[in-house]
Order: structure tokens, then sequence, then C-alpha cells
């Protein structure tokens, strides 16, 4: 399909509210990513490394950006988004919350390869997105993302060649897995409260309005059909089970490895309390009612 | 085998990438350096380097310094009706100048 | 080479790698670019919560940014250091971490309010520059390489300072007022940025008479307070009554040394102030906890074709 939505005004409600909920699910995994990267600047383990973790930090931090400029032309200004929304009105991932342990760049780099994957088909699903701005920022978000996924995977791959490596990644698979499978998880609308289970409808929108061309059912498939064999080459271990299909291998995950807080319905993890109080910090304590702008609005 | 050659032209300068000699061992590539590379322009120091040793990475691998926008890493972004202390003024001349190298790239 | 022949040609960029040089050289070059490099982390770490902390997410990125810039320049510097054959990066990393390591006085407070960021931002980095503009005509080439690179990259971050100190200068009557509260507690400490004057400072005479450093404590302070001082004036921050600041006829300043803490500015040159040992303790604890991660990587089988290349001789 081509981009044929230019503006909101094209929308009905229905599709403005799915709209908004897709780029809420695009931006809050984004920008609350980039929170955790940030976390290592000064604290990864050679200089080299903690200027390459920066480097991607600022890429997902870029991304949220643009992101949420599509959001302002449904009516949203940065500083409602990321300062002043509440804590359950954000769509992100519970993976993209997950605090790091001190020293643990085995979570960090598996994270990073996990969500690296789920992103690179998510930007595959949205190239042909039928709404245009979101068609256009693909490509440049896309280069970039190329970067990340193959320095996750070297990463993961060089960890994963040593006793301490292997071990470490291990724990990381084991607790963070249940959460990258909440990336494929439905959301609740964007503008409603969250409720328990999120929303078949507006996922289906998404879809059948064409600003998605994949449903999360089939990106799911294709993220577990990637992540687990590379893992499982590497001597890692993980929930998924593999179903054999006419010759063609397909994985496949029971419903009771997904963690009790999804965050696409709303429903976070406490880490996500603290985290929000620091960033929020600064624009609280000095009572601004405006986000500072530096660049000029994307294109 | 293959060396590649980076000349200095004075004392303090930069070695900078002049072209390569074919050699046996490093020090009769010093020595072919030397000739073919030293003999006419200006040389205070050469370093010659074995070409299987070099690695290359290229703008088909890598988006250098991104494809999103990053405007908020340079100089240029900020107050420019300002006076600044020459040191700034001078730093960002050589800002806008990598910029718009990049530009035109 | 003697140390006569050194001080007889002790020009800009004269000395590289290639040059047989008296360890008398390379030991102080050694202590200075690693007093250097060691600043750059230092200050990183204390600027690095208010990646997180700040208010809005182009402030964010420019703030990811610098300290990723700060971390770039220790790069360089302690490979500089490096080439002098005296230490190597890891040795200088863990003495920074045993608290054997120096740095500027600056980094050894603590910083905790947004307000502060433009303190270390505009004003300590706008000495910084100063000083760092001059060292690209320093003695050791690999030193000036370094400084070109890093003048090349600090104007954005003394702009970006600037840009934060306007904003909160033109913001709300409170944040005007924290401003001018930080500005109060650092301006002393800025002050001493440059050390104690000539006259009492301990290695100033060997590393100018080797060409190492190009301007003296007081040159370098008086040239920053000329830029700096109308520059705070123009946004509204008074300057405070100590030290006392006399301005001379010809509209140049002159500061009273008596009126600033000397005693604490030599508590922090021996690492034993307080809270910078609290910092200089927290980035140990910091690369302790991803030591494993290099262990790693040295013991590393890479995939075929990937080897660190043997001699090649």
């Amino acid at each position: 399909m081509s981009a044929t939505l230019e503006s909101p005004a094209d929308l009905d409600d229905e599709e403005r509210e799915a709209l908004e909920t897709l780029l809420k699910r695009l931006g809050d995994d984004e920008y609350v990513l980039a929170e955790r990267y940030t976390e290592w600047q000064v604290k990864a383990p050679t200089l080299e490394s903690d200027l390459a973790l920066a480097n991607n930090a600022q890429d997902e931090l870029g991304h949220a950006r643009l992101w949420y400029d599509v959001l302002e032309d449904l009516g949203y200004e940065e500083h409602e988004l990321v300062y002043e929304r509440e804590a359950d009105e954000w769509r992100h991932s519970t993976l993209v919350e997950r605090p790091f342990a001190e020293g643990d760049w085995a979570d960090a780099v598996l994270r990073h390869y996990l969500y690296d994957v789920a992103e690179d088909i998510r930007l595959d699903a949205l190239e042909g997105s039928s709404y245009a701005k979101i068609a256009d920022r693909v490509g440049k978000i896309r280069s970039e993302e190329e970067y990340h996924l193959e320095h996750a995977s070297n990463w993961v791959e060089r960890l994963a060649n040593g006793d301490e490596g292997a071990e470490r990644l291990q724990d990381a698979v084991d607790r963070l897995f249940p959460h990258a499978l909440t990336l494929f998880e439905p959301c609740a609308p964007a503008t409603g409260a969250g409720d328990a289970s999120g929303d078949e409808d507006v996922e289906e929108t998404i879809v059948s309005a064409g600003f998605r061309d994949a449903t999360l059912e089939e990106m799911r498939e294709g993220w577990l059909s990637t992540v687990v064999p590379f893992l499982d080459d590497l001597g890692l271990e993980t929930p998924a089970s593999e179903l054999v299909h006419f010759d063609e291998y397909e994985f496949d995950v029971t419903e009771d490895v997904l963690p009790d807080a999804v965050g696409r319905d709303g429903s976070h993890t406490d880490a996500w309390d603290d985290l929000r109080e620091e960033f929020t910090h600064t624009y609280r304590e000095l009572e601004r009612s405006e986000a500072t702008k530096i660049m000029d609005k994307p294109e | 085998m293959i060396w590649e050659v980076f000349r200095q032209e004075k004392q303090g300068d930069y070695h900078t990438h002049c072209g390569n000699v074919h050699a046996p061992d490093r020090e009769m590539a010093k020595q072919f350096a030397a000739i073919q590379h030293g003999r006419r322009k200006p040389t205070n120091s050469l370093w010659v380097v074995p070409k299987e040793e070099v690695g290359e990475t290229d703008a088909d691998d890598v988006a250098f310094g991104g494809t999103t926008d990053k405007a908020y890493r340079w100089a240029t972004a900020y107050n420019p009706d300002v006076d600044h202390a020459e040191e700034v003024v001078e730093s960002e001349g050589q800002q806008a100048e990598a910029e718009k190298q990049r530009g035109d790239a | 080479m003697d140390l006569d022949t050194v001080k007889e040609r002790a020009g800009p960029r004269e000395f590289d790698p290639a040059d047989d040089l008296p360890e008398e050289y390379r030991k102080a070059a050694t202590r200075m670019i690693e007093f250097h490099a060691n600043s750059e982390i230092m200050g990183a770490y204390l600027e690095r919560p208010f990646i997180r902390q700040a208010p809005s997410i182009d402030r964010k990125l420019a703030f990811s940014a610098k300290v990723q810039d700060e971390i770039g320049h220790g790069q360089l510097l302690y490979r500089a250091a490096e080439s002098l054959g005296v230490k190597t990066r890891e040795e200088m990393l863990d003495d920074l971490a045993n608290g054997d390591g120096k740095f500027l006085n600056c980094f050894h407070y603590p910083m905790e309010d947004w307000v502060e960021t433009p303190m270390i931002a505009f004003f300590v980095d706008g000495a910084a520059m100063r000083r760092q503009a001059t060292l690209r005509r320093t003695s050791w080439e690999p030193y000036a390489h370094a400084m070109d690179k890093v003048c090349f990259e600090e104007g954005f971050h003394v702009k970006h300072g600037e840009d934060i100190l306007r904003t909160l200068m033109t913001g709300s009557r409170k944040e005007q007022k924290l401003t001018q509260e930080a500005f109060e507690k650092w301006w002393p400490r800025i002050i001493q940025f440059f050390g104690p004057t000539d006259d009492r400072s301990t290695h100033h005479d060997f590393a100018s008479a080797v060409g190492l450093k190009q301007q003296s404590n007081d040159e370098l302070r008086q040239a920053f307070l000329d830029q700096y001082i109308p520059k705070a004036r123009k946004y509204g921050l008074e300057i405070p009554d100590e030290p006392r600041i006399r301005e001379r006829d010809d509209g140049t300043y002159e500061v009273v040394e008596d009126d600033l803490d000397w005693d604490e500015f030599f508590t922090i040159a021996k690492n034993e102030y307080e809270p910078g040992v609290g910092q200089i303790d927290g980035r140990k604890k910091a690369q302790e906890a991803v030591e494993w991660v290099r262990d790693t990587l040295e013991s590393n089988d890479m995939p075929a074709g990937n080897q660190p290349p043997q001699a090649a001789d």
C-alpha cells in the first residue's frame, strides 16, 4: 500500500485512536530504552564501548523525538507526552523499563539484541505505511538501527565465548525473554484507561487502516524464528519450544511465560515509577510548563 | 607483500596516507617508501603499515554520523546572536566547515 | 636527547614518540596529560546524572552528546599520555580508581541540581577551553594533536552551557534566584580552576621551560576573567563580594587571591576532600563492576579472520 493518508483530517475517530496508539507504542519504546542506555555512560566496560552505547542512546532518543513529533499532529506537545503523562498512560514494553544491575553488561547487550531484532521487523512492517509521515521516517531510522543490531549481535557473540559471559547471558535471557515477549502484546487504546488485557480492536485497526502491514502475531513469529536459533547456536536456552511444521521450524512460547505487567496495557513494573520520577524531576522542580527545543521541527 | 605508506610533511603535522610500496619486510618497506614517496614532496617522517592489517568500514556498512537530525551536537545550533570568546568562535567555525563538508558529501 | 637540548628546542609540536627524550620530560608530560585525561572522565562522571534530569528531549540529547565527547577526549588524552612510554592507559585508569590519580578541583564537588549545570558547562568548560586552545602549541606532538580534536568539539559544550544559563536567567524568578545561588557557590571554585598564582605553583617552571605549557596560570586566569565576568553580568548574574575583584583602569580584572580558600584547594589536590572521595569511589565501583567484560574480551578466541595481528617483521 502506498502512503495516501497525509494528515489526521483524513482519518475517522477509530483510525485516529489507532494511529495515536501505534505512535505511543513506537515512541515510548524508544524513549524509555534510551533512558536506560544512558545509564551506561561513563560506566561501560571500556572508553570505546562507552562512546558506542552513548551513540545508540542518542539514536533511540532521536527516533522517539520523530515519533512524538508525529503525535504533535494529533494535538500533543512534548511536555505533555514526556513530562506530564501519568505512569499508566505510557505504552512501552516492560523490556525497556527494567533496571540494570551495576556492571551487568550482559543484560545491556542482550536487551539491545532482543529489542533490535524486534525493531528491525517492526520497521519492515512500517515501511509501506499508509500514513505518509510514518513511511517517510522509517528509512532514516532504519539505517541507524542496522548499526545497533550488528553492534548488539557482535557483543552477544563475544560474551557467549567466555564462561562468565555465557553464564551472565543465560541469566539475562531468563530474566529478559518474558519481558521481550511483551513487545508483541496488544496495546490498550492510547486515550483510554489501562485495562488488564489490552485491546484487540485497536490493534486490528492499526493493520486494517494500513498504518502497519503486519499483525503482532506475525511479527512475534518472525522475531522468535530469528532470536531463538541465534541464541541456541550460542548455547543459550530460551523458554521457546520448537515445532516442526511441514519441514519448517516454528517456535512458540506458552502464555504463562508472560510477566504480570506487560507495559502495553498501561501496567508497568515498579522500576518504571522510579525512572519516571527521576527524568521528570527537574521539570517539576523548576515548575516548567514547556520543553526547551534546540533543533528545528523534523521535516 | 603490500605496505600502506603515511607521510608527515613537517614536524607537528599529521601522518596522512600517500600511497603504498611492494616490499618483502618492514625494513625494506621503509627504504623503498623513502624513495618512492619521500623524494620529492616535503617529508619529515613516514609510517609503513602492512596492508593486510588495515581494517576498513565504509559508508555502505555504516551511516557515519547518523541519518536523523543531530544538530544538538553542533555549536552552530546555539545562540547565534551572541559574542563568544575567540577559542569558541574558532571551534564553531571548524564545526560549521565540517557540517558543510558533510552536507556536500 | 639531554635536558638542555630539550629546553633549547622546546617549540610547538616539537617532540614525538620517535624522539629519545629524557625521563624528566616524559614524566612531567605524563603527569600533565594524565591529569587532563582524568579530569575529562571525572567531569563526565559529575555531569552524567543530568542526562536523565534534563528537562527536554533536546537538552537530554545535548547532555548525552557532551558526556560522550568527554569520554572521547579521555580516550584521546590517555593515548597521548601513553605514547610517552611511562604508564599504560589501564594503569592510569586504575590509579584514578584507587585515589592516586589527580584531576581538576571543580570535579571534586558534588553537583545536585540542574541550575548548577551551567557552572560547569559554561564557566568551567569556558575556562578549560581557554587553556586547551593554548595547548595546541604544546611541545608533545600527540598532546597537541589531541587538543586539535578536543578544541574542535568543545565549542558545542560551551555554547550549550551558555544556552542553559540563558534559559534559566530568562525563566521564572525562582529559576533566576536558584541560578544566582548556584553561581555564588561555584564562583570561587571556578576562579581556582587555574590553580595558585605562578609564584606558588609547583610544576610551572619546568613544564614551561620544556614547552609543555604555553601560558602561565596567571595569564590564563586573566584572560578568563576578562571574557567571562562581562558574560556573567550580561545574563544578570551578580558577581559575589568574595573573592574581592578589582577592576583595573584598562577594564581588566584582578582577584584578591587571599580571599580564596586555598586550604580546601590543597586538600582537594591530595584527593582528600570528602565529596570528591565519594565521587572517586563511585567511579571505582562502576569500573570494577565491568572488569569481567574486559577480562572476557582479552581471553576471547576471536572468530576466524578477526585475530589481532601478529608482529609483521
